[in-house]
């Protein structure tokens, strides 16, 4: 009779790395849907070359230079080429956003290690290269509907607000919820972004902390900056960012202080970057910085102990 | 019904598949021809025998001295014939001394009339409820201490030391909280004899001089703790707290924290806080050494786990009635556990014997860890780690062998409840590691 062993325990949660990057997938349904919505088949091809090119980034890497096992069937690249292509204009060329993946794969993820190893979020180094090399690309923001389809472009609500002066109060509180304006493919709807958070509150895939603490750090800043903070919090990157990008495991702080302290960095970097920096747009920064910070943030915000005190020693 | 108070304790801990389903009576197990009694079942010294090899035994004879203060004596569980006093593997596969005794077929038929009358009238039997009265505090640890009773949640602590204290603790916490998923032999207990566990509940009370006692039930058995609560009829000192289901609340810390709010220092006992921890089943075999003089042969043994839905029992065995002997197909890629499946540890042979800590046999089937994935640092592990300690960054440390760092980020504060490797979803072997650390670390500062 033949009995196995092992040490133990011997029963383990259902949660896989696999399952937790598929919960990722079905919470970002949404704001792929209203992506499709709003910026038709040039939004196809964007997200499609983009996950493409990751997973094959992924698989080159570890074929050819790494020679290490397979590992795109965790989904964690899928999940990547994803958010990669809700960070970009719909209007992209496809070869920059093949340019974006290698950066966000070959570069943030996996000449780090791969899974779990990367310090900074790959999916916004990718985006933050493109912008840097292609600003203009970058910047030019497709309408929503059948005239951006067709090439009428744009410019976002943060745009208009730095560079043409516009008054952040006058616009529409029903688009900006919807996402009914030009901006990055999934960054628009607010809807379908809070849809996805409530999905992976529900399947314990993520706390709530850093995404309420991003919120919070932003709404203190557009406090002491006289700037209507609904407006802030639903234009530009933010949602997108503070659900699904400072959430990322490998670059977030661990535990509940740390995490708090790391989003409410963020919030108050974006915030500060929209109102007085060089770009409209703070975002993507503010979570690639805070995201080097995370491990001297993990260094000093250590999870509460049991035992506390010491035993007197008799 | 009683009040559920739903407290809980503070930190971590996961909620694993309860697969609670075995049978609440349970049925008696019949006794072996052949007994293997190991010699060093409890925590402490060896037993050291003192019967000799062709010697004959009776049903419930001492036949081996307890070596010293902490250790426990052993009685025989059937009546038989010593035929030898030797080297035997454990379940585990290692070696470890053992008595085997054999019954004849006349000491067989005797003994096995003699329990099952005994058991069917103590199901039957309202207990003495001016017992503890009659008898005083020394002559109850002699009892206990003679009866070779140990801590039977599992860690076998001898249980005549806990209750010889110098300071009075201020609480005693019975622990029925059995938070191991498929273990059912508290329960079973709670249910069937909870007359005896409340007075075997006083007997300790009253051995220790200790003024308050809190029963712990988690609230997943409310059947035990409605009969618990009825035992408990008007006894002030006595009171019933049904907690919110956690696991590992059954761990002595956490179960202090959960009752009491007091958080036991790392390193310490419980009575550093006041307080005195025991489980269910020792207070029953309290009673049984104090009311009947009968010592620690039997107990209640749950056998579940991916077997069909009639093998799902709570057995009473005799202690050294080898495993094999409990009836249970055996699924395919079988892992035996001795012990629930957090805790438990996988058994390499079935002819070793039950000890006073095996509380269950849990079968499971192809139960193969899943293939290890690279952490990706979701923090799982610090959510469930009820010590509030870093599993990930600890079993690194146990990883690369750096020692110090383990100790200096409080490895040794680890109860090994297994919580941590439960939640990764990477299947890290977190837990294995971290042991490693903590026993190398432990070495070193020696």
């Amino acid at each position: 009779m033949k009995l196995t062993l092992s040490p133990p325990p011997h029963i383990h949660t259902r949660r896989t790395v696999r399952s937790t990057m598929a919960h990722v997938l079905v919470a970002l349904i949404p704001a792929v849907v209203c992506a499709l919505y709003f910026f038709r088949l040039p939004a196809l091809k964007v997200l499609l070359v983009s996950v493409a090119a990751c997973v094959a980034i992924e698989y080159s890497v570890n074929r050819w230079m790494l020679k290490r096992p397979n590992s795109i069937g965790d989904l964690s690249a899928v999940v990547t080429g994803v958010l990669l292509a809700l960070n970009l204009p719909s209007s992209l060329p496809w070869w920059m956003a093949v340019a974006g993946s290698v950066m966000a794969i070959g570069v943030a993820k996996m000449a780090f290690g791969g899974l779990g190893c990367n310090i900074f979020n790959p999916a916004l180094t990718g985006r933050v290269f493109l912008l840097i090399s292609f600003p203009a690309a970058m910047a030019t923001w497709p309408l929503p509907g059948e005239a951006g389809a067709d090439g009428a472009t744009g410019a976002t609500i943060l745009t208009l607000v730095k560079t043409a002066g516009a008054d952040p109060h006058a616009f529409a509180q029903s688009d900006l919820a919807l996402g009914n304006m030009p901006g990055s493919m999934g960054e628009v709807s607010a809807v379908a972004l809070l849809l996805g958070f409530a999905y992976l509150l529900v399947t314990k895939v993520i706390r709530a902390d850093i995404p309420f603490a991003v919120i919070a750090g932003l709404i203190i800043v557009d406090f002491l900056a006289g700037y209507p903070a609904e407006v802030d919090i639903l234009s530009g990157g933010l949602l997108l960012g503070a659900i699904f990008m400072a959430t990322d495991y490998s670059t977030s702080p661990m535990t509940r202080m740390g995490m708090l302290v790391y989003g409410l960095a963020i919030g108050a970097i974006t915030a500060c970057i929209r109102r007085w920096g060089a770009y409209p747009e703070g975002m993507s920064f503010a979570i690639l910085l805070m995201n080097g910070a995370t491990p001297l943030i993990n260094r000093y915000f250590k999870p509460e102990r049991f035992s506390i005190h010491q035993a007197t020693p008799q | 019904m009683p009040q559920t108070s739903k407290h809980s304790f503070s930190i971590g801990g996961i909620h694993p598949a309860p697969h609670k389903e075995s049978s609440a009576d349970p049925t008696l197990l019949p006794l072996p021809i052949t007994a293997t009694i190991m010699l060093s079942q409890h925590i402490g010294a060896p037993a050291v025998p003192c019967v000799c090899v062709g010697e004959h035994v009776e049903r419930g004879q001492e036949i081996a001295h307890n070596a010293s203060f902490i250790s426990a004596g052993l009685h025989a569980p059937i009546s038989g014939t010593v035929v030898s006093i030797g080297d035997i593997p454990h379940f585990n596969g290692k070696p470890a001394r053992a008595m085997v005794i054999k019954a004849s077929e006349d000491d067989h038929t005797a003994d096995t009339m003699g329990r099952e009358q005994y058991w069917s009238t103590l199901r039957l039997r309202r207990p003495d409820r001016d017992l503890s009265e009659s008898v005083d505090a020394g002559d109850i640890r002699r009892l206990i201490a003679g009866a070779g009773i140990v801590g039977l949640g599992g860690a076998t602590f001898p249980s005549h030391v806990k209750l010889t204290v110098s300071k009075a603790p201020e609480v005693l916490i019975i622990n029925g909280c059995e938070c191991e998923p498929y273990l059912m032999c508290d329960d079973a207990l709670m249910q069937t004899f909870a007359e005896q566990v409340v007075e075997g509940t006083e007997l300790m009370m009253k051995s220790a001089s200790i003024p308050r006692t809190v029963i712990a039930i988690e609230d997943n058995k409310p059947a035990a703790a409605a009969a618990i609560s009825a035992a408990i009829d008007n006894r002030h000192a006595i009171t019933l707290e049904v907690l919110r289901t956690c696991y590992p609340q059954g761990g002595e810390k956490q179960l202090v924290e959960a009752v009491t709010g007091r958080r036991i220092p790392s390193g310490a006992l419980p009575a550093s806080v006041g307080a005195i921890v025991h489980n269910v089943a020792t207070a029953f075999a309290v009673w049984q050494a104090v009311a009947d003089g009968i010592p620690l042969i039997e107990r209640i043994v749950t056998v579940s786990g991916d077997i069909p839905a009639g093998q799902r029992r709570d057995y009473i065995a005799a202690i050294g009635t080898p495993l094999s002997e409990f009836p249970f197909s055996l699924p395919e890629h079988a892992k035996v556990i001795v012990g629930g499946p957090m805790m438990g540890h996988a058994a390499v042979r079935l002819d070793a014997p039950v000890t006073k800590g095996t509380s269950g046999l849990t079968l499971l089937e192809g139960k193969a860890r899943g293939p290890v994935q690279p952490c990706m640092r979701c923090g799982a592990c610090l959510e469930a780690c009820p010590m509030g300690l870093e599993p990930y960054l600890l079993a690194s440390y146990g990883r690369l062998r750096r020692w110090d760092d383990a100790a200096a980020n409080y490895v040794a504060d680890c109860i090994e409840c297994g919580s941590c490797s439960y939640s990764c979803p990477s299947c890290r072997p977190l837990l294995d590691y971290i042991r490693l650390a903590k026993q190398r670390s432990k070495k070193t500062r020696l």
